[in-house]
């Protein structure tokens, strides 16, 4: 199997997995065009992922009237991922990998947790033709994006994707 | 053509929402009203509120039963109101979008599958009706 590296200016594969509510989706679908903060998360059990995603379902506001994206993907089933997303209050897509489709290719397989097999937890800011701005190694909760990177990297992405942005 | 007539008045739609192969027979909570004075900014707190409720758990509610859903939009800044469709009959007394203009059960052949917003977009692309248009 052909594992991807993901670095800034690699192309992020599009993803094709059921969304929260079982419905197929692509990555790229999902961008429609717009800026994407795309998070690999553990899953709805980790007190840091909960406390991570806290903070990105606070952003949303944000996200709402800037047109950019917000994506999750865990190994979560999509009936789990819809119950953790409604407590989270979260108005953006989760993916669901539960069948671990794409971990292997992604080379995100958190390999020191033998119970779940879940994602480690890795962000990407992507352009939205999935090209990666940054990524994020967050196995240590300080590696994660801070609110304020993901409105940097937005506000980088958008300013060289959005002709008008100077204007 | 991204218009409709619905209850005597003309709205502009999701483009999408007409484009495709329709589902036969649907069912269609229409939010909106007759009267050509019911309409509101989209920019208003409420308008987008029922967005943001819509995002948040009714278009999951609906699950496989939903076909698709747009705001009827009459220019570029006024909501006249909301459609939603769906396969089958569902519980419409939860309609967020009713909260704004009361709706009105009909049976429909025009309107075609397109997948709920991805979300947490509210605003709209150039004044096409949310949740369509892209940049």
């Amino acid at each position: 199997m052909n594992r991807l590296s993901l670095q800034p200016g690699e192309h992020f594969p599009d993803l094709d997995l059921p969304d929260h509510t079982g419905r197929a989706r692509s990555l790229s679908e999902l961008a429609a065009g717009d800026p994407v903060a795309l998070l690999f998360s553990r899953g709805w059990w980790c007190p840091k992922e909960q406390r991570h995603l806290r903070g990105m379902t606070a952003l949303q506001d944000e996200f709402e009237v800037a047109y950019a994206r917000i994506v999750v993907v865990s190994v979560d089933a999509p009936e789990t991922q819809s119950a953790f997303r409604a407590g989270l209050g979260a108005r953006f897509t989760f993916l669901s990998d539960a069948e671990r489709r794409w971990i292997d290719r992604l080379d995100l397989l958190e390999e020191t947790d033998t119970l779940h097999h879940p994602y480690r937890p890795t962000a990407f800011t992507l352009f939205p033709d999935l090209t990666i701005q940054r990524r994020y190694d967050g196995n240590w909760y300080w590696g994660r994006p801070t609110q304020e990177d993901v409105r940097q990297d937005m506000r980088t992405i958008s300013a060289a994707v959005r002709d008008d942005w100077e204007r | 053509m991204n218009t409709v007539t619905l209850l005597g008045r003309e709205f502009m739609v999701d483009p999408r929402v007409l484009a495709g192969e329709p589902v036969l027979a649907a069912h269609v909570h229409l939010c909106a009203l007759d009267d050509p004075a019911a309409a509101l900014p989209y920019d208003q707190p409420e308008i987008q509120q029922v967005r943001r409720d819509a995002m948040a758990w009714w278009f999951d509610l609906l699950g496989d039963r939903f076909v698709c859903c747009t705001t009827l939009a009459l220019d570029e800044a006024r909501y006249g109101g909301a459609l939603t469709v769906t396969r089958e009959p569902v519980d419409w007394a939860l309609d967020p979008f009713a909260r704004i203009f009361p709706g009105t059960l009909m049976r429909s052949d025009r309107f075609c599958p397109v997948a709920p917003p991805s979300g947490p977009i509210v605003e709209r692309y150039s004044g096409v009706a949310w949740p369509g248009g892209r940049f």
